[in-house]
């Protein structure tokens, strides 16, 4: 499994240059990360919008720029469009959102025809690197779905599990978190996360071991676990953990983030090949680690 | 002003001993936290609860309770009934929540309030002290109500409002959290931020702001990229001191973040008409336990006396 985002990086590299088609690009553009990304050898960029935007940049990069793809496309929601569609075709493997509201850009990326959904639902997982733990742990949904249905939570959950492997978690421990440890039907979430346990009891989710419902302090801590008489080898030990509800997802990745310093890249699973959302409540410096992340999932959907 | 928990010890032992009651205390971590609060001179202790369990426990940690008042009751419900009982007719200063489901405590209370015509709406406050920041923050509701709607929103708030006014903070500044992102249209919970935005420029709230932001990431610029609570005084000034949570799932995961992340420390209580109750989760341990009978002690102390200053 992986230990850290250094590993990620690591192996990412190894994995040899991708194609990746970023758009749409526009006066609005931060080329930071896609630079990033050309320097350390990970991709080969296809970038789609206005030239007189792409070309100072270019000129910027100098010879590392000189593979350079560039489509003249100055309509924004074209050039995503002939993004979409090159990656559809095979002559990119990776999609990266340019200068793009993230509403408009998902809703042409998961548009059931024309987009790239493949799921049922897409999501989002938050991958940490939390200082002093042996491994990253995954955190999900944190964007995408607001207040998922059972059937939601499924496919929600299928997605991080293939995300998992990738990472190399052959047998992951996920908790799905509620309110509260017990089962009670005035908190829903509680149901859902039961129902999820017992899918993975009857092994449908695979070779993984899902615990739920657990607070997040059971989850967390075996010690607190122990102390609340909750037994389980996820506790204190989980690799993936499921949230009730987008409110809890997103701002828990924030607090993680603002408030307790660990780093974080995000995924969006669900879909047939590897996108890069490049939200804002992702800090700068692990955004090169979100391509590498799409750079491991390449070929593995 | 109390700004960390280290003002709140410190106030506890200077203005202690308080009298606490301790409901059902049969548990160790519990009966040791109840011991050294009385040796730290916080509280003066009255135990109920079952009596075999209670002198076992108390042998045990080594605590000699032949001299501390004991009401032997096995009946859970009994227990907290008669524990917020004596919190509400003055016999004591502060109710402490032992190994007894929460919900006990929460329906004695709520019995209590409408008995003497206040109808507060309980909810649960947690405190918590973030290493780097100038000032107490705090989740609210992370306790009681499952999904409140804007009205109980706004009690939720003036209860935490409350709270912050004893501290010292005169006109706190509240987050109204929510998932509202990019993506998700105006869920419910942004919908009611802007209710309680009017609410509190209207005055409806008591003294407080509800800021412009609803998440975190509002709240750290989104200009100043790659910055952190600590890196600027940024965040010290502008931090919120009540975050009131959307739902209770939500409220309970990011309140007890304080097990994953090193930075931070927790401690809640439930804030009634006539006192602190002290709500220990069941995961705690001796020492958080302990800090949240200091915080008892002295939201007790600052009732009494008037706001820290």
């Amino acid at each position: 499994m992986m230990t850290s985002f250094g590993q990620i990086r690591k192996e990412a590299k190894a994995k040899g240059k991708k194609r990746i088609a970023i758009a749409p690009v526009t006066e609005h553009m931060d080329f930071s990360v896609l630079s990033a990304a050309m320097e350390s050898g990970l991709v080969f960029p296809i970038v789609i919008g206005a030239k007189q935007v792409i070309a100072p940049w270019a000129n910027r990069e100098g010879t590392r720029a000189a593979h350079l793809e560039i489509i003249e496309e100055p309509d924004a929601a074209r050039a995503l469009g002939l993004a979409i569609d090159l990656v559809k075709k095979g002559g990119a493997e990776i999609l990266i959102r340019g200068a793009m509201d993230p509403k408009l850009f998902l809703g042409a990326v998961l548009d059931k025809e024309k987009g790239l959904l493949k799921e049922r639902v897409a999501s989002l997982v938050s991958v940490f690197d939390p200082p002093g733990v042996e491994r990253v742990t995954l955190v999900t949904d944190t964007y995408i779905n607001s207040f998922p249905s059972i059937v939601e939570k499924v496919t929600i959950t299928e997605n991080v599990i293939r995300l998992a492997r990738v990472l190399g978690f052959d047998s992951p421990k996920i908790a799905a978190l509620s309110a509260i440890e017990q089962v009670n039907p005035a908190i829903p979430s509680t149901l859902d996360a039961a129902i999820l346990s017992k899918m993975a009891e009857r092994g449908q989710f695979g070779d993984v071991t899902l615990e739920g419902p657990l607070d997040i302090d059971c989850a967390v801590s075996r010690r607190a676990a122990t102390r609340k008489g909750v037994h389980s080898a996820v506790t204190g030990q989980g690799d993936i953990y499921l949230v009730p509800n987008v409110e809890a997802g997103f701002l828990m990745a924030e607090l993680s983030v603002f408030i307790g310093k660990t780093p974080m890249a995000c995924a969006l699973m669900g879909t047939s090949h590897p996108v890069v959302l490049n939200l804002p409540f992702v800090p700068a410096e692990n955004r090169l680690t979100e391509i590498e992340l799409a750079v491991l999932l390449c070929g593995r959907f | 002003m109390i700004r960390s928990f280290a003002d709140m010890d410190r106030l506890a032992s200077e203005k202690g001993p308080k009298r606490l009651v301790v409901l059902a205390p049969e548990d160790e971590e519990f009966m040791m936290a109840v011991k050294k609060s009385a040796e730290e001179g916080y509280t003066r202790p009255i135990l109920i609860g079952d009596r075999e369990k209670m002198e076992r426990l108390a042998d045990q940690v080594h605590y000699d309770i032949s001299g501390t008042e004991k009401i032997y009751e096995k009946s859970r419900q009994a227990i907290a009934d008669l524990g917020i009982s004596m919190l509400f007719s003055g016999e004591v200063d502060i109710a402490g929540k032992g190994q007894i489901p929460t919900a006990y405590i929460y329906r004695a209370i709520i019995r209590e309030e409408s008995k003497v015509g206040k109808g507060m709406v309980v909810s649960v406050v947690s405190l918590w002290d973030i290493e780097g920041l100038d000032h107490l923050t705090c989740f609210t509701d992370t306790g009681v109500n499952i999904t409140p709607d804007y009205r109980a929103k706004a009690e939720i708030v003036r209860n935490a409002v409350f709270l912050f006014h004893l501290l010292g903070y005169p006109k706190p500044k509240i987050c109204v959290l929510s998932g509202k992102r990019e993506i998700g249209g105006d869920i419910p919970s942004y919908q009611d931020f802007h209710e309680l935005k009017k609410a509190a420029a209207a005055g409806d709230l008591d003294s407080c702001e509800v800021m412009e932001a609803t998440s975190l990431l509002d709240i750290f610029s989104p200009e100043q990229k790659g910055f952190r609570l600590g890196d600027t005084d940024i965040g010290k000034t502008d931090f919120p001191h009540i975050m009131l949570v959307p739902n209770l799932a939500t409220g309970n995961i990011l309140v007890k973040l304080d097990f994953a992340l090193k930075n931070v420390r927790r401690r809640s209580l439930v804030m009634s008409s006539r006192g602190p109750v002290i709500i220990p989760s069941r995961s705690d341990f001796q020492d958080s336990i302990l800090g949240e009978i200091a915080l008892g002690v002295t939201v007790a102390e600052q009732i009494k006396g008037g706001t820290a200053s």
